[in-house]
């Protein structure tokens, strides 16, 4: 194959990795929105929590999946924390309130993150099962790339089967669409509402393991996702998980193929993109709602 | 009568103060002051799309640097440029680039709005930081000259120095705020608030909804610019640091903490927040903490703010005394 093509095929890739990584902390936003109308602008710091939580377990076990399987977990735990003890309170103030509670939050979290870790990036090391190249059908590639990839495609697959096959994803459902009434039907929705911001920090938390060993662990982190994911959701449409990951697939190549072909702006490249779906449809590409 | 008297001298006696702070404060308190002015007007610019009509920007900052940006790259570029023209064209690019944004933000409400000024923020952001020849990347655009406040052939006064320039910066300062005060007591300032009371109300009344929202986003965003545009001069320096996020949530912080819904919020609020942050740099250098826990805890106990809490107080304390002279009179 000649080296152009593998150019093409390797930044594709790339750019479908950090697709799905986008995607991931995208749809934790998304779900979370979706449910209970509130943006969580702590979000993306909920994800930065998380690579700090897979480098601090790296640093006293040293395994990966341990890591994969703790750091997500405790991240959903102050998710968790969020919900039940601010955000609940506030519910009644409305939407202005939650926002700029979040922020604050985000705040917080960033501070605290630099008061125990510092500011320098930390380097997190792949395991040696997913280092190196893997040679399929005579090109090579990235065995963490693919495994990213992988990664995502599984949990989303469980996220799946969680929201259609099960009893609570039925109740979930119902509740996006109204809470009220699933409430006055005896379901306990508050209850619910703590389980979904769990989960939807829990995605964060595992795109924040994933994404460690590319990028370097520092505070930074949650800006640079951050605002990719909240792109991603502005302009696939709030509440609309498909739009999301069609959104975030084309964020990754564009900013992938971008960085080849005009590097300096490849990071305006995905604000024009929003720019010109938002002047088409306001909601965003899949929204119906504001 | 006697009210209006006492406006008067509550007026004079702040003209007054405001004339002999610098003598009694010295250099240092000076320039604190003009810092909490700078951010005051910032902070009521953004007050006028939060309070007045409803809509949460995350994305102010834009219009604060490019009102910063465009004053530096003037006085870079065009030689001899007096300072009055010079803050004008830092009005003027700010205004224009809410013009251009209008008609794609004036379409969206609530959290979309919000979050399309925080990726447009983001966006001039990062622009500011990769047009390295236009402004200096990281570094901004610093050292630019400072032409004194002249009007030919009658006075002219050096700008460098800084009691001068506290006079300058509170005069502009205290004209914008002036401004923005005498549009929300005309009739439009009446309909901008029916808008973010009841929009659909408005539109069946006859008024045009989006073009009034158009209306105070620009002057919004030309005060923000203003302001960005002294705080340009007084620092003499304009860095992408005046665009980033954090820059966006300085003037939130500061109307959430001071009372959303008022006018002079605000201002309580940036003369808070800028005492705060004086008091936390001696001790920590964890600014963004004390933000965050600040935002926190005000939305968690004091959703209204200070005013808030003082109209709430003012009340309590009138509903008493009338229970007391009730049971008086009973007894």
């Amino acid at each position: 194959m000649d080296p152009k093509t593998a150019m093409y095929v390797a930044q594709g890739i790339h750019g479908l990795a950090y697709g799905m990584i986008l995607f991931l902390v995208a749809s934790g936003l998304n779900i979370i929105f979706g449910m209970m109308g509130i943006l969580n602008l702590a979000h993306a710091a909920f994800f930065m929590l998380s690579a700090y939580f897979s480098y601090q377990v790296l640093a006293m076990t040293g395994n990966f999946w341990l890591a994969l399987l703790l750091a997500p977990v405790a991240t959903a735990f102050f998710g968790i924390l969020l919900e039940r003890f601010l955000l609940r309170k506030i519910h009644a103030l409305g939407h202005m309130g939650e926002l700029i509670i979040t922020v604050g939050v985000s705040l917080v979290i960033l501070a605290g993150v630099k008061i125990f870790w510092g500011t320098e990036s930390m380097p997190v090391k792949i395991p040696p099962l997913l280092t190196g190249l893997v040679s399929i059908a005579g090109m090579d590639y990235p065995v963490y790339r693919l495994f990213i990839i992988a990664l995502s495609l599984v949990v989303l697959g469980f996220m799946a089967l969680l929201l259609y096959k099960t009893r609570l994803g039925k109740i979930v459902r119902a509740a996006v669409s109204d809470a009220d009434m699933v409430n006055a039907l005896g379901v306990n929705i508050p209850l619910v509402f703590m389980f979904v911001f769990g989960i939807g920090t829990w995605l964060a938390g595992v795109a924040g393991v994933a994404i460690a060993p590319i990028l370097l662990v520092f505070p930074g982190l949650a800006d640079q996702i951050g605002m990719d994911a909240f792109v991603v959701v502005v302009t696939g449409g709030f509440g609309s998980l498909s739009g999301a990951f069609i959104v975030s697939i084309v964020f990754g190549l564009l900013s992938s193929y971008g960085v080849q072909f005009l590097s300096s702006l490849a990071p305006v490249l995905m604000f024009a993109f929003m720019a010109i779906v938002l002047a088409i449809k306001p909601t965003g590409l899949f929204g119906e709602r504001e | 009568m006697t009210n209006k008297k006492v406006q008067w001298i509550l007026w004079v006696g702040l003209i007054v103060i405001l004339a002999l702070y610098p003598k009694v404060f010295g250099p240092y308190y000076t320039n604190v002051f003009v810092t909490f002015a700078i951010f005051a007007v910032f902070s009521v610019s953004l007050n006028m799309l939060l309070s007045y009509t409803g809509l949460l920007s995350f994305g102010h900052a834009m219009f604060f640097g490019i009102g910063g940006y465009g004053t530096a790259l003037a006085l870079k570029h065009i030689h001899g440029l007096s300072l009055l023209p010079a803050v004008l064209i830092g009005l003027l690019s700010a205004a224009i680039f809410g013009l251009i944004l209008c008609p794609l933000v004036v379409r969206v409400s609530g959290t979309a709005f919000a979050m399309l000024h925080l990726a447009f923020g983001e966006l001039i952001h990062v622009l500011a930081l990769k047009l390295r020849g236009i402004t200096g990347g990281e570094d901004g655009i610093g050292g630019f000259p400072i032409p004194p406040f002249s009007i030919p052939g009658v006075v002219s006064i050096n700008m460098r120095a800084p009691e001068n320039f506290y006079y300058f910066a509170i005069v502009v300062l205290g004209v914008s705020l002036w401004a923005m005060w005498f549009l929300t007591k005309t009739p439009f300032g009446q309909i901008q608030v029916g808008v973010r009371d009841n929009a659909m109300r408005i539109d069946y009344l006859g008024f045009k909804v989006p073009q009034t929202k158009a209306v105070v986003y620009v002057v919004a965003a030309a005060f923000a610019g203003v302001a960005g545009s002294i705080y340009a001069l007084f620092q003499n320096l304009i860095s992408s640091g005046a665009l980033n996020v954090f820059t966006s949530f300085t003037p939130i912080t500061m109307t959430m903490v001071g009372g959303i819904g008022s006018f002079f919020g605000p201002i309580l609020g940036a003369a808070i927040i800028q005492m705060i942050e004086e008091l936390s740099t001696r001790f920590t250098e964890q600014v963004e903490l004390v933000v965050g826990l600040i935002l926190i805890l005000v939305i968690l106990y004091a959703p209204l703010g200070c005013v808030g809490l003082f109209r709430s107080l003012k009340q309590e304390w009138s509903v008493r005394s009338a229970r007391r002279a009730r049971l008086e009179n009973a007894s």
